[in-house]
C-alpha cells in the first residue's frame, strides 16, 4: 500500500533523481497514498490554486492533501525538503502559490526550507507555511521572523486551513 | 443482513470513541471522506496501520541495543505520536507521549514497558481497524454517511 519511492533519507546533493522525471508527468493515480507529483488534470480551472505539502509521514501527507482538496486546490506531494527544493529550483512544479511543510523532518527541517525559500529571489513571494505536532513559543515565533505565513499546529484540521487559504488568495 | 451488520459496526465504531481508542480527529476524516475520494479513511489507516507497524518493529530493534540510543527512540516515538494524532488514534497517541517522558528520563525499562502497552494498543486498535475495513468495506460507505448525523 505504501509507495516505492521513498526519500527516507534526502541525499545532500540536489541531483536530479531517477524517480523525478517519469513520475512527472505521469497521470494522476487515484490513490491518496500513491500520489506523487500530480499534473493538473484537463478539466481543473486554469488558475486553480496550486499547493506544493512537505512531510516525511505518509499518514500527514495523505490528510493535508485531502484537506486542501476538498478546499478545491490543486495539491503536489513531497517527502522531505530537500525533495521540494529540487522540484521549486528545477521548475517542476510551476505555480506554486503555497508551500505548506512540516517543521521537524529528518535531514532539512521545514524551518530550513523556510529561509531557503525566502532567500531565493525566485522563490521568495511564495507563502509558506509550517506545521508542527509542538506547541513550542520559540519556534513558532521563530518561523514567523523567518517570514512564515502561519504556524499550525497538528493534528491540522479543515477549519485551520480554510481559515488560512482565504488570507492568502 | 445488512441491517444487523450496520448495526454491529455502528456499535463497534461507537464503542471506540466511548473507551477513548478514537478522538475527534477520526470524525474529521470521516467527514472528509466524499465521492472525489470514496476511500479517503480506508486510506488513511491503512497507512498508519503499515506505518504503526514499521516504528514498533523500529522501537523494539532500538531498545534492544546494549547502549540504546534514547534519542532515536524518541523519534520514532515521535512519528508514531504524529501519526496516530493525525489518525485520531488518541489511546495509542497518549501512550506515545508516555513513551517520550521515559526517553527524556533515558528508562530503559520504561521504554520496554511502555512499548509492550503500545504494541498492544496499536495491535487492538488495527484488528478493530481491520473488522471496519476488510469485513464490512460497504457497510462502513453506509455508515459515515449516517454516522455525520448522529454526532
Amino acid at each position: 500500500m505504501t509507495s516505492s519511492v521513498a526519500a527516507a533519507a534526502p541525499s545532500p546533493a540536489p541531483a536530479l533523481s531517477p524517480a523525478l522525471s517519469p513520475k512527472v508527468v505521469a497521470p494522476p493515480p487515484q490513490k491518496a497514498a500513491d500520489r506523487k507529483v500530480v499534473a493538473a488534470a484537463a478539466d481543473e480551472v486554469p488558475n486553480e490554486m496550486h499547493v506544493l505539502a512537505v512531510d516525511d509521514s505518509s499518514v500527514d501527507r495523505a490528510v493535508i492533501a485531502k484537506i486542501l482538496r476538498s478546499s478545491k486546490y490543486r495539491v503536489t506531494t513531497v517527502e522531505s525538503a530537500t525533495r521540494a527544493l529540487e522540484l521549486l529550483c528545477l521548475g517542476l512544479v510551476p505555480n506554486v502559490n503555497m508551500i505548506i511543510t512540516d517543521y521537524w523532518m529528518p535531514g532539512m527541517t521545514g524551518y530550513e526550507l523556510l529561509k531557503r525559500v525566502k532567500e531565493s529571489s525566485k522563490l521568495k513571494e511564495i507563502p509558506v507555511v509550517i506545521m508542527s505536532s509542538e506547541n513550542v513559543p520559540n519556534r513558532i515565533s521563530r518561523c514567523l521572523e523567518e517570514g512564515a505565513e502561519d504556524f499550525l499546529l497538528k493534528p491540522v484540521r479543515p477549519s485551520d486551513v480554510s481559515r488560512l487559504c482565504s488570507r492568502i488568495r | 443482513m445488512a441491517a444487523a451488520l450496520t448495526n454491529q459496526l455502528h456499535a463497534l465504531v461507537n464503542n471506540m470513541f466511548a473507551t477513548g481508542l478514537l478522538d475527534d480527529q477520526f470524525q474529521q476524516l470521516q467527514m472528509l471522506q466524499d465521492s472525489s475520494a470514496p476511500d479517503f479513511v480506508s486510506e488513511v489507516v491503512t497507512l498508519f496501520c503499515d506505518d504503526g507497524e514499521r516504528i514498533i518493529g523500529e522501537l523494539a530493534r532500538q531498545l534492544d541495543k546494549p547502549n540504546v540510543d534514547f534519542d532515536r527512540v524518541d523519534s520514532f516515538a515521535h512519528q508514531l505520536k504524529g501519526s496516530s494524532a493525525s489518525v485520531g488514534a488518541q489511546q495509542v497517541k497518549n501512550t506515545c507521549i508516555q513513551f517520550r517522558e521515559f526517553c527524556q528520563q533515558r528508562s530503559r525499562d520504561g521504554c520496554l514497558k511502555t512499548l509492550d502497552l503500545v504494541r498492544t494498543e496499536f495491535y487492538d486498535l488495527r484488528n478493530k481497524f481491520q473488522v471496519m475495513l476488510q469485513v464490512l468495506p460497504n457497510v462502513l460507505k453506509i455508515h459515515l454517511t449516517l454516522s455525520i448525523e448522529f454526532h
